[in-house]
């Protein structure tokens, strides 16, 4: 009897790898194998010359030393910080203002808020295009700027204020993605709470501060983790909108990556850049991860 | 007293309504100016003023990019896109989302923890690597390659997602499949499947979105424009087009008409899936 239930229990852990090692294996292929190949890649001095010829040798880690001696990545470090940063403040900040607004139960609540996460279901791609434009020099923000007066920059020209641009769509796309989860963390909290502070004679912002803010600490800091992962490895939207420019103010280590991997086909020095991105997302990944399993507990 | 607290409510109703409104049309205003400048004349685009509507409403730039071969190719290639990596992600995604929530497996955590670890890597990391594999072996150029591609973060995004709805299936269900002489495989097919519905229309919105969106793996493997979807040749049409921006914006346009649509008809699937994506279980 014992016996039989031992191999039932066998069978069915055998049952459930047949439906898990397929989509493990694929991982494994199409993205374990690629991580370790571009570990190896940024320890040689692979190129387009010694790509088919062959003759590509480990040069240790003077792709990294290059990297950090050279002034182009140093600002490309700094403009990926910049960007990520800023996006995530704004973003955050107002998509968390615009979450206790759509929180509250009022007729066009719910429609309102799908609509608004139209701009984060279109291809970062499109939007480019539209940065591109809205923030040419005769474009619509200086065309609304001009009817207050105010005679606005040439935002993608100049290298002080391109990365606003790009920072501004950015938020736009990221704002209602942050409303929606937060949203969906204010939910979690049980009204009852509010109702028995309300009674205790608690105003707004007594309740806010006392109630809302600790009570959503895990949500926030899981929102941000996640921001900053989906922010820092941003390639799309600067690729299409400025390509990088002007004179590298809006490259960031996604662009930059590409640029020398397939503009110069330096590949290793693109595959090295990619690994400080990854280590920079690694980091915060743990600590997400981290909070993602105490919340299991 | 009463009627005081009710018209107190309604008013309240109608002015958070009324914010929201002003909301939403300050957001959306530039999908709308996308849209206009669309359906504007070259001597409307290239005017010195500045309108904010059509003066003159022509389908003329939407007819130079439908009547370009390379765009329509294009525009075949992104739904190439869409449906294989949905394909991908639903033959290996949905199994193993079932696997890791109905059987408690040895490693469970580990498989859990590498297909989180998965979704966070981004594209940069795996582009280059990739590129020089595929080159190797001769597969350039080819239409599966970016989708292989993007279903590696499809199919995180699938599990995670699913396993929750597979979770909650109550047990009864699949051990009666069971007791009727069905083998695992086919109560997985005919039971659990159809139990797991409302997930699965996620799923397959979102892995096609996924495909339909990808801009970089698309453009590298893919040197030549015939092979590109829409999403990479952005740039050719924009040297084409130089600041033609009517015919600019109707390509923009027409890029992001199924994702409307898509939306419109799915919203509740894919808001659910999207919190349910970020925010584990």
């Amino acid at each position: 009897m014992r016996k039989r239930s031992l191999s039932m229990a066998a069978r069915k852990s055998r049952e459930a790898y047949c439906f898990i090692i397929p989509a493990f294996i694929y991982m494994l292929l199409v993205l374990g194998y690629p991580l370790i190949y571009n570990i190896v890649l940024s320890f040689k001095n692979v190129n387009v010359k010694n790509l088919t010829k062959g003759g590509a040798i480990f040069v240790g880690f003077q792709n990294y030393i290059d990297l950090f001696q050279n002034d182009t990545f140093v600002l490309v470090l700094k403009n990926t910080f910049i960007f990520t940063i800023a996006c995530l403040v704004f973003q955050f900040t107002i998509g968390f203002a615009l979450a206790m607004f759509f929180y509250q139960k009022f007729r066009l609540s719910g429609p309102v808020r799908g609509l608004l996460l139209v701009s984060y279901m279109i291809p970062m791609s499109v939007t480019g295009l539209l940065g591109k434009n809205i923030f040419s020099n005769a474009g619509l923000v200086n065309n609304l700027l001009g009817k207050f007066g105010v005679s606005g920059p040439e935002w993608l020209v100049n290298t002080s204020t391109a990365l606003i641009a790009v920072i501004i769509m950015n938020c736009w796309v990221g704002i209602p993605f942050n409303m929606l989860l937060l949203i969906s963390g204010l939910s979690s909290i049980s009204p009852e709470v509010y109702e028995s502070a309300s009674i205790d004679g608690a105003n707004w912002g007594q309740r806010f501060l006392h109630i809302t803010i600790p009570l959503m600490k895990g949500s926030m800091l899981s929102v941000l983790m996640l921001g900053f992962i989906y922010t820092f490895r941003a390639f799309d939207l600067m690729y299409i909108m400025t390509a990088g420019g002007p004179l590298n103010s809006t490259d960031v280590l996604g662009t930059y990556s590409y640029m020398l991997s397939f503009t110069q086909y330096e590949f290793s020095k693109g595959s090295a850049v990619a690994m400080v991105l990854f280590v920079c997302l690694f980091i915060v990944g743990l600590f997400y991860l981290r909070l993602l399993s105490k919340e299991d507990d | 007293m009463k009627e005081n607290v009710g018209q107190k409510e309604v008013r309240r109703d109608i002015r958070n309504s009324v914010i929201a409104v002003v909301l939403a049309v300050f957001f959306l205003f530039p999908v709308y100016w996308m849209i206009q400048i669309s359906f504007k004349s070259d001597a409307e685009t290239f005017g010195k003023i500045l309108t904010y509507y059509p003066r003159e409403f022509t389908f003329e730039p939407w007819l130079v990019n439908l009547q370009d071969k390379t765009f329509l190719l294009s525009l075949r290639n992104s739904f190439i896109n869409g449906f294989i990596t949905m394909g991908i992600t639903l033959v290996l995604g949905i199994p193993a989302a079932y696997g890791m929530g109905r059987y408690r497996v040895r490693g469970g955590s580990i498989f859990l923890l590498t297909f989180l670890v998965a979704q966070m890597l981004p594209a940069s990391l795996t582009l280059t690597p990739m590129y020089l594999i595929f080159s190797k072996m001769g597969f350039l150029g080819t239409h599966f390659t970016a989708p292989v591609a993007i279903a590696a973060a499809s199919i995180p995004f699938a599990i995670i997602t699913l396993r929750p709805y597979f979770k909650s299936v109550p047990i009864s269900l699949d051990e009666a499949a069971r007791l009727d002489g069905c083998g695992s495989v086919r109560a997985f097919i005919s039971v659990m499947i159809p139990a797991v519905k409302t997930g699965i229309i996620t799923i397959i919105v979102i892995s096609f979105l996924n495909g339909w969106n990808d801009l970089v793996y698309s453009m590298t493997f893919n040197v030549g424009e015939a092979m590109r979807p829409l999403t990479a040749n952005i740039y050719k049409f924009q040297n084409a087009y130089g600041t033609k921006w009517n015919c600019i914006m109707a390509y923009g346009t027409i890029l992001v008409l199924p994702v409307i649509l898509l939306f419109i008809f799915l919203q509740k699937y894919i808001v659910g899936g999207l919190v349910a994506g970020a925010v584990k279980d």
